[in-house]
């Protein structure tokens, strides 16, 4: 009698899965099917191709998958290579405080690709996978101009503070601070436009925007001082180096695939107003699968006009951790990352670090985001290519995320020990 | 006043157009966009994006796309990167002789991308790409069992005879016979099932069926001589070399991306009964859109029961080119036409040759045929991905379509010059 084991049945995306399946014919071939439904109603699926060993039984954490969605021994293959029926859907929750993603493993005897009526299951398991640990406290942010949501771990505190910034995609988007709650941060997920009563575009990057959201992040009891750390993804990245380059108060910064330069809109702060490089648009690529590649509307190579579009990352008293996907298709940010580091040791400066990453692509998530090649841009109106191979770029997500708390437990708390 | 030359008004499909555009500002920023709707209403498009030169001139036989749909000097990329508004749609000629293709080119000015009422052409040009030249007869055939249209070129003949066979895309495809036609063969498109009253799935490969072909080719007026020719891909090419291997009356093959045993379908002819070697479909793979990776279900490492039904090409009188895409994610057709050679090799055979490019994927078709990485295949229900690097692939398709024509004349009809 076939029997399949998932455990534990509840637990945080950045921690593992045991997938056990016992009481098979040796040498049988099945097929183990992973389903989940996202907010929005769109399934996700992913299946693989296993044969039992010689006592009937197939252990994810031994076994090579023969084909499907990934091969060889990939333990949380079925959560990481999960698709979306919906083309170009991308994977993203958004209630992170009420409901967990429900993820049902099935198991099919022999070969399992279409399902239909009369190939049904031979047993299903289904677990619990959560952003937010119990005990984390969110508190929705309206102070001043400030939005965003702020996540603090259950306890009295203080806990390290810390800035979380997506990219271009806008809005407001708590995954991945409910995650760093769960793991010790007091986590300010920070909106800046396309959310409320922010601009519906980005226009132009106003840092004074941003200084009060640190200062409203710091003014929380729970919150320890002095200095705040960021966490940030693309544009958000952008922002946070220029932050650190002209405001005070920030310890630490994770910069994950960046540029080292202002593109597309200018940024302001006080009396200081920067030009921006602009977007070379007519640089855009589109592959022969339609999607739009945008690493060349982004430029590398500058020209003396764009000098001083450049942030004087030299400038910034934070510890910044670069962290790049080498198959990054949005923009060359190892490059980009290469060109800050030189700057800041042309100024004799040392606070930098970087982390690169072969085959990982643009979005460089926490565990928990299966690995997504493109996605629709509502912008474009097309979908967008963000680049990486499957299996180096799951295995950069694994890797960077405990980096990133090693490097924020080092730098925001004073006796800088790791919880890990 | 801004002018687009398009020239020449109507063409074959393997011919060239030029494209130039003239009365433009110098170094102003344009959107040339091609235009296609196919037989089945689907519409294809592809656009680039060029600077014009101090004249105020884009020439695209010298000036390079600055991005779109392909980059750098590319006379014939508009053509060349087509892409269906339907993802997964292929574009496929069916009716060759009513009707051509047309393109519309379009000059944008600046960079266009989405169409709107208020983003028009600044002016258009449409051209005919047709299949078939003028004068080329199409004669549909229902002699016996054999199915299938020839196509003679104009004049008395007689020409030299060849079958065109599809691979596993069922019914009756036209297309690549009318070209030969036109470039003075007298070809035969077979269909061998999926159409009219042949079977609906390629159960097994039924020699004999091929061998009626031969004779009602040969039976013919206008073709000459006691031996023909064959142009095949992929399961077509797998059939003609078996054609090749046991029937006679068979002088030069051509053999795109073929496979060098029978995989899937068994084989008869007269007693003879071979064994296929079965597709091992738990090593499919799933690509980034959900889409079908077959390459690793087609056995290559031979076991010593699939030596059974390894073709003894060595039989072969006919003289065979292999035409090999280092890309193709169908399988490893490289391996397959390296151990036919090796095969015939150990024989002291010399009759063979092949063409191998790197970059290229399955469907090496002739020009005319849009880069095509994966499309949707009815038969399996499913979208599977044919492989190539998309600027690779179209060099290639030139490349050898020429290289072809070379092979057929040389060995169909030697003491005569290629029509080239």
């Amino acid at each position: 009698m076939a029997k399949l084991t998932v455990t534990p049945r509840t637990s945080l995306v950045d921690e593992p899965v045991k997938i056990h399946v016992s009481g098979l014919a040796p040498s049988k071939l099945v097929t183990l099917q992973a389903s989940l439904t996202d907010e929005k109603g769109v399934l996700f699926q992913s299946r693989a191709f296993y044969q039992s060993s010689e006592s009937g039984e197939v252990d994810l954490e031994q076994a090579a998958a023969l084909g499907g969605d990934y091969a060889g021994v990939h333990p949380m293959g079925l959560f990481q290579f999960l698709k979306p029926e919906k083309m170009f859907h991308r994977l993203m929750k958004r209630d992170v405080m009420q409901s967990p993603f429900h993820v049902r493993l099935d198991l099919f005897s022999s070969f399992h690709l279409v399902s239909t009526p009369h190939d049904q299951p031979v047993t299903s398991q289904t677990v619990e996978r959560w952003h937010v640990a119990p005990g984390v406290q969110r508190i929705l942010i309206r102070d001043g101009r400030v939005r965003g949501a702020l996540f603090l771990p259950p306890g009295e505190g203080p806990f390290p503070g810390l800035i979380d910034l997506f990219g271009g995609v806008g809005g407001l988007i708590e995954f991945r601070a409910s995650l760093l709650a769960s793991r010790g941060f007091a986590a300010l997920a920070l909106a800046y436009f396309g959310y409320e009563d922010l601009p519906e575009i980005l226009l132009e990057v106003d840092l004074e925007y941003f200084e009060e959201a640190i200062n409203v992040l710091l003014r929380h009891p729970k919150v320890g001082g002095p200095g705040v750390g960021l966490v940030s993804i693309s544009k958000g990245a952008e922002i946070a180096l220029a932050m650190a380059s002209f405001l005070p108060k920030i310890k630490a910064v994770v910069s994950i695939n960046s540029t080292h330069a202002l593109h597309g809109m200018p940024l302001r702060y006080r009396n200081l107003h920067i030009n921006p490089i602009p977007y070379k648009i007519e640089y855009i690529r589109f592959t022969p699968l339609g999607l739009m590649e945008l690493s060349n509307m982004v430029n590398v190579i500058h020209t003396e006009e764009s000098q001083e579009s450049i942030l004087p990352v030299e400038e910034a008293e934070a510890k910044i951790l670069f962290i790049v996907g080498e198959n990054d298709r949005n923009y060359n940010s190892k490059a980009f990352a290469e060109k800050a580091m030189e700057r800041m040791r042309r100024h004799g400066r040392k606070n930098y670090r970087m982390l690169c990453y072969p085959g990982a692509g643009h979005l460089i998530e926490p565990p928990g985001s299966p690995f997504c090649h493109h996605s629709w841009s509502f912008f474009f109106f097309r979908p967008v290519v963000w680049g990486g191979e499957p299996q180096s770029h799951v295995a950069a997500q694994e890797h960077s995320w405990k980096e990133i708390q090693k490097f924020l437990w080092q730098h925001l708390h004073p006796a800088g020990s790791s919880r890990l």
